[in-house]
């Protein structure tokens, strides 16, 4: 049953949407920060569309832009953006929703209105009306970043560090990513976990290799997991639970363990629920997601043998005793080009010029890290990135100016959509005594 | 900062999980639903799912029926804090008095909205959804909704109290918003 709700004082689902990319572009923040105030101002049951409607406009901005700019006689001026942008959301729904074509083009119209341009209604009508006519021709007429979806300085750089591969990553790029969960070894074993799942009406499939990770057939609110409010089962993509085995299989068993940017904290958790670890520091440099590492470990029940410290790893003055550990995990702030399919606002976000600032960063903290740690000891550097410049250069950099530094395995580029992973990156960096560094380096790449 | 926190979200897009509404006059509106023989896992999963179906609607009610699954089981909260989830399980009306008037609105039937006659005060017998029978009165629009709900439960719906010609227009409304796409946005209400 329903009643009358009161419709004053909400939103249109379109013109949130157009006000919300437009904030987006704005750099006024990503889609994961942005969404909630959006959706707080739309009617309760439009806001699952609002969300998948910015996702899918963050994922398909590139072709949305470029048809509309082949209907455009000339550009429109900067401050007409919000209009620019509501004929874009009218392609996305002609083409990628399954809106009416009618109902697509005349409630986008009707936005023109709430915009305060009702100059704008015949424009945006005939945009939308003139695609419907020429799809097929306007598509095809479409460069590779526009089709693809990609800003053109990122599309070249694929281009270069994956000659074969980089239209296969774009594409994987624009997919929806799988729900993974991570089932927390501490409170049942995996097959038990997939039974309780089924018994919930949820298929799920184990994850080949990964003995912790299931994979839902369709993606589920987590307050409809089977006991993750009391800490049975974590979200976490397949690509990031490698990171535990890494750790318990170079690491000596009860040692010491950092995580020098360690939120949200689900690679540390892991190695915690696998019990490997004597001791965890958890560092971050914001106070604020240093809180959610703490609730994800008090809801995981893991908060025992670990402590976490708000502090910038790079300056060591500011947090080491001076005790090394024995294992450094190193998830490194970098491009998130690896998980565009789950945030497809980096597109939107990232600008060339964050590339440079951000491998210098990287490299930075491998070379104060890798002080703390111990002999014998090993660092794990990780990315959820693809570009190499952040990944395999980064590495052989390293260990270029690194005498005691080797690789304990080959280092291991996952491409987005691998065995239905993130993309991500892995280097085992071992640290070797110094009388064995007169052996020389493995050749291993 | 905000290219470095992006970079450390790794956590999945958010999604909502949300069960489809059937819409009259959809024949399975009429089907006459089953009794519930075994409250198990699975019917709180369906509890849990048609919770978040109601509140994303936003509703005040839902029937299993109106999600097209034909067993007795509904959900309702009539808090305006939406924070009193009440489920019923192979609900039973015990005792049914006095008479009230209340405009009524339905999922299944969104934007139209139409004041029916039904007993006040009730007193219903039902399984929670833990499994654990009870019993309750009701009075108000809990009452209104319980039997509104129970109906749907026994293939019948509100607009069935209402005249042939009323019920004639609505479902011509109806079908027109159906054909054209069920936009969410353009309700069939009148003007």
């Amino acid at each position: 049953m329903s009643t009358r709700a009161a419709r004053v004082g909400h939103t249109s689902l379109r013109l949130a949407c157009v006000r919300l990319v437009q904030q987006l572009l704005s750099n006024g923040g990503s889609l994961t920060r942005l969404l909630p105030e959006a959706q707080a101002r739309v009617e309760p049951r439009e806001q699952a569309q609002l969300q998948a409607w910015c996702y899918g406009f963050a994922r398909h901005s590139g072709e949305l832009a470029g048809i509309v700019d082949q209907l455009l006689d000339k550009p429109l001026k900067a401050k007409d953006l919000d209009v620019y942008l509501l004929m874009q959301l009218g392609i996305l729904q002609l083409r990628h929703t399954p809106i009416s074509a009618h109902a697509a083009v005349d409630e986008t119209v009707k936005v023109a209105r709430q915009l305060k341009k009702p100059w704008a209604r015949a424009l945006v009508n005939a945009v939308l009306r003139q695609y419907q006519r020429r799809a097929d021709e306007l598509e095809a007429a479409l460069s590779d970043a526009q089709r693809l979806s990609h800003p053109q300085w990122l599309l070249a750089r694929l281009q270069g560090d994956w000659p074969e591969h980089w239209e296969t990553i774009c594409q994987q790029n624009n997919e929806r990513a799988p729900m993974t969960l991570r089932v927390n070894c501490r409170q049942g074993t995996t097959q038990d976990y997939l039974q309780r799942l089924r018994a919930a009406g949820h298929a799920a499939q184990q994850v080949p290799q990964l003995p912790q990770a299931v994979q839902l057939e369709q993606p589920a609110g987590v307050q409809l997991l089977p006991g993750f409010e009391t800490g049975a089962v974590s979200v976490q993509d397949a690509a990031a639970q490698l990171a535990a085995g890494y750790l318990t299989r170079h690491a000596r068993r009860d040692g010491r363990l950092l995580d020098a940017c360690a939120a949200p904290g689900g690679k540390m958790a892991h190695a915690l629920e696998l019990g490997h670890f004597a001791e965890v520091l958890a560092l971050d440099h914001d106070p604020q997601r240093l809180q959610r590492v703490a609730d994800n470990l008090s809801r995981l029940k893991l908060t025992g043998n670990s402590r976490l410290q708000a502090a910038d790893a790079a300056e060591l003055a500011l947090w080491w005793d001076g005790v090394p550990y024995d294992a450094v995990l190193l998830d490194a702030p970098c491009s998130g080009t690896g998980v565009i399919r789950r945030h497809p606002d980096i597109k939107l976000l990232r600008r060339e010029s964050d590339i440079q600032t951000l491998v210098a960063a990287q490299s930075r903290l491998l070379d104060s890290l890798w002080r703390t740690v111990a002999a014998e000891g090993v660092l794990l550097y990780a990315t959820c990135s693809v570009l190499k410049c952040e990944n395999d250069t980064q590495i052989e950099s390293f260990l270029a100016r690194t005498d005691d530094a080797a690789l304990l395995d080959a280092t291991w580029q996952i491409l987005p959509g691998d065995g239905g992973m993130d993309g991500f990156f892995y280097a085992a960096l071992g640290k070797r005594s110094r009388s064995t560094i007169a052996m020389g380096r493995s050749d291993e790449s | 900062m905000s290219l470095l926190e992006l970079a450390f979200e790794h956590s999945s897009e958010p999604v909502v999980s949300l069960l489809d509404i059937l819409y009259y006059p959809d024949a399975q509106l009429r089907r006459n639903a089953a009794v519930v023989e075994n409250v198990d896992g699975t019917v709180a999963s369906l509890v849990d799912q048609m919770l978040e179906t109601m509140y994303a609607a936003p509703g005040i009610g839902l029937a299993a029926t109106q999600v097209n699954v034909h067993q007795r089981v509904m959900v309702i909260d009539v808090s305006e804090e939406n924070d009193t989830p009440q489920t019923f399980i192979n609900p039973e009306i015990l005792t049914a008095e006095g008479e009230e008037e209340m405009q009524e609105g339905c999922l299944s039937i969104p934007g139209v909205y139409e004041t029916v006659k039904r007993p006040a005060l009730i007193r219903v017998a039902a399984i929670d959804r833990e499994g654990n029978p009870f019993e309750m009165d009701a009075d108000g629009l809990l009452a209104v909704c319980i039997q509104h709900e129970i109906d749907h439960l026994n293939g019948k719906l509100f607009v069935d109290y209402l005249s042939p010609l009323k019920r004639n227009r609505i479902r011509k409304r109806m079908e027109k918003w159906i054909r054209d796409g069920a936009n969410p946005d353009d309700l069939p209400e009148r003007p």
